[in-house]
């Protein structure tokens, strides 16, 4: 039992030390070849960013919906009804809506580009991209890799406004708290850092999503079966790693937020 | 002129080549028999830089390739044009696309000019052009694949199984065209292939690999002498009529 743990741990650093030279080595290559690559991003951003659009924009809604349900509920036994808003908008911009539209792009866009890959890998067209003269870095892995990353930001963007407007759509119908009031309480709950934070954590995991799929995608070998393992491995893989990184980053950005308001307020001699 | 000097490689406790070393003349065709798993692709992927030996050296003209960067290995590979046993053709580009991909640094003009070219020589019209990959046949793929590999203008032809997964009419069109090829752009060629049959009717030489080591080497008429058993199989497969055939004798001689 504890060797198998052990195992699985070592498998995990294994994959973390190979993601993070598949990162140094993208970052190289786009270094390299910024004005080469450049449209081949913008053909990737549009197609991701089409691909995962709709989905965003209905989970976003409906999450927003959810919070909303589960807030009154807590908030309602209190009769503090009146910080629903706030704490519904907070909680989406810092937690819950970059963490969704995470797992949803790790879903939607990542088992795609790990597939896509995969496939190319087995059937030999990235051999044959390089037997071109073509550094298949250059030509399939930067754009991706920069395109997921910049989507997972964009489709952020897109999938809280949708949350919000879902959120004070069913406050409104379900609790008759009209825009007004549930826009009240905003600003009390949601500031510069609660909209840094979530920028920050969907820049994050929208790494986490492209290294890992792209990485995994990339390496694949052992035909079908092995483009099988690569989608799977990527899925468990992106997933378990953006639970670690939004335990990392809350406790970084709050750590972080208590040094620089103390910071503010004279509580530190520097 | 292509010379392999004394090539190990292994896949984990897997020896494929064990001391294989030969020279590949100037505008012949040399064939790499032998059966599955036994080096003959890793054989071609070590002369583009794909795989790199253990010890030994590939030498292509002035280069040594296995002591090449990658990017210098693009010199080596400008010269050495390599058909995938998949057509492995891009299917998010068209067929123009693929053909053309090789031809990044050309004009416009000349590169259009190119692909139709190299059309024309594997016996493709202009309709599948703007076609996809997947919306033509298998046959066809592999020749638009044929196409893109010599559209830049190779030297050196490498064939990786070219008639794998095709009918027997399209696998003697496609040895055809690997003969014709050859004769036409005067290239030298490389094919790995399991079929005897034609290795007898285009190979200039044939060698035959055995575990990892070089079973012989020489043209067709001594191979059809070499009394190894394996060479010996592969020429009475070679020979033997198809089963539908030799089927139908059966049944007249039992009437």
């Amino acid at each position: 039992m504890t060797r198998a743990v052990w195992c699985e741990m070592l498998k995990i650093i294994n994959e973390i030390g190979g993601i993070t030279l598949f990162i140094l080595e993208v970052l190289k290559t786009w270094k390299c070849s910024l004005s080469k690559t450049f449209p081949l991003i913008l053909e990737q951003i549009s197609l991701v960013g089409f691909r995962s659009l709709t989905t965003v924009l209905f989970s976003g809604f409906f999450v927003g919906a959810i919070l909303v349900i589960q807030f009154q509920l807590m908030l309602s036994q209190y009769d503090a009804t009146s910080l629903l808003g706030g704490l519904n908008t907070s909680a989406t911009i810092r937690e819950i809506g970059p963490l969704i539209i995470s797992f949803l792009l790790a879903g939607k866009v990542g088992a795609y580009t790990a597939a896509e890959l995969g496939t190319m890998r087995v059937t030999e067209q990235i051999d044959a991209i390089r037997c071109l003269g073509t550094n298949p870095m250059e030509y399939l892995i930067v754009p991706r890799f920069v395109a997921i990353v910049v989507c997972s930001l964009l489709l952020l963007v897109f999938g809280l406004m949708v949350g919000i407007i879902g959120s004070m759509l069913i406050a409104s119908i379900l609790y008759n708290i009209n825009t007004l009031q549930y826009l009240q309480s905003v600003p009390r709950f949601t500031d510069v850092w609660s909209i840094t934070g979530g920028i920050f954590k969907s820049f994050v995991y929208g790494i986490i999503v492209a290294s890992v799929c792209t990485y995994k995608g990339y390496n694949t070998s052992g035909g079908a079966k092995g483009v099988g393992i690569a989608v799977t491995q990527s899925a468990i893989y992106t997933n378990l790693f953006i639970v670690f990184a939004n335990s990392f980053t809350s406790f970084l950005l709050e750590s972080f937020q208590r040094f620089f308001t103390a910071l503010t307020s004279g509580g530190i001699a520097l | 002129m292509i010379v392999f000097e004394n090539i190990y490689k292994s896949f984990g406790s897997k020896k494929v080549l064990d001391g294989v070393s030969f020279t590949v003349q100037t505008g012949e065709i040399l064939f790499i028999l032998g059966k599955s798993g036994m080096g003959k692709s890793v054989t071609l992927k070590n002369l583009v830089g794909l795989l790199k030996p253990e010890s030994g050296k590939v030498k292509v003209d002035q280069y040594t390739v296995n002591e090449l960067q990658e990017d210098k290995l693009s010199e080596v590979r400008k010269i050495c044009g390599m058909v995938f046993q998949h057509p492995a053709l891009l299917d998010s580009l068209t067929n123009y696309q693929n053909v053309a991909f090789g031809l990044q640094e050309w004009t416009q003009d000349k590169a259009r000019q190119r692909v139709l070219e190299c059309l024309k020589l594997v016996h493709l019209d202009e309709s599948i052009l703007l076609k996809k990959p997947p919306e033509i046949s298998y046959g066809m793929q592999k020749r638009v694949s044929i196409a893109r590999t010599i559209a830049p203008g190779p030297r050196y032809l490498l064939f990786d199984e070219p008639t794998t997964a095709l009918d027997p009419i399209t696998t003697n069109a496609i040895n055809d065209l690997i003969l014709e090829l050859s004769r036409t752009l005067k290239v030298t060629s490389l094919v790995v292939s399991h079929d005897m049959g034609c290795a007898m009717k285009i190979a200039d030489r044939i060698l035959v690999l055995d575990q990892g080591k070089i079973l012989a080497l020489g043209t067709v008429e001594e191979i059809k002498k070499h009394p190894a058993p394996l060479i010996q199989d592969f020429l009475s497969e070679a020979l033997s009529p198809p089963a539908h055939l030799a089927r139908d004798n059966d049944t007249s001689s039992v009437v």
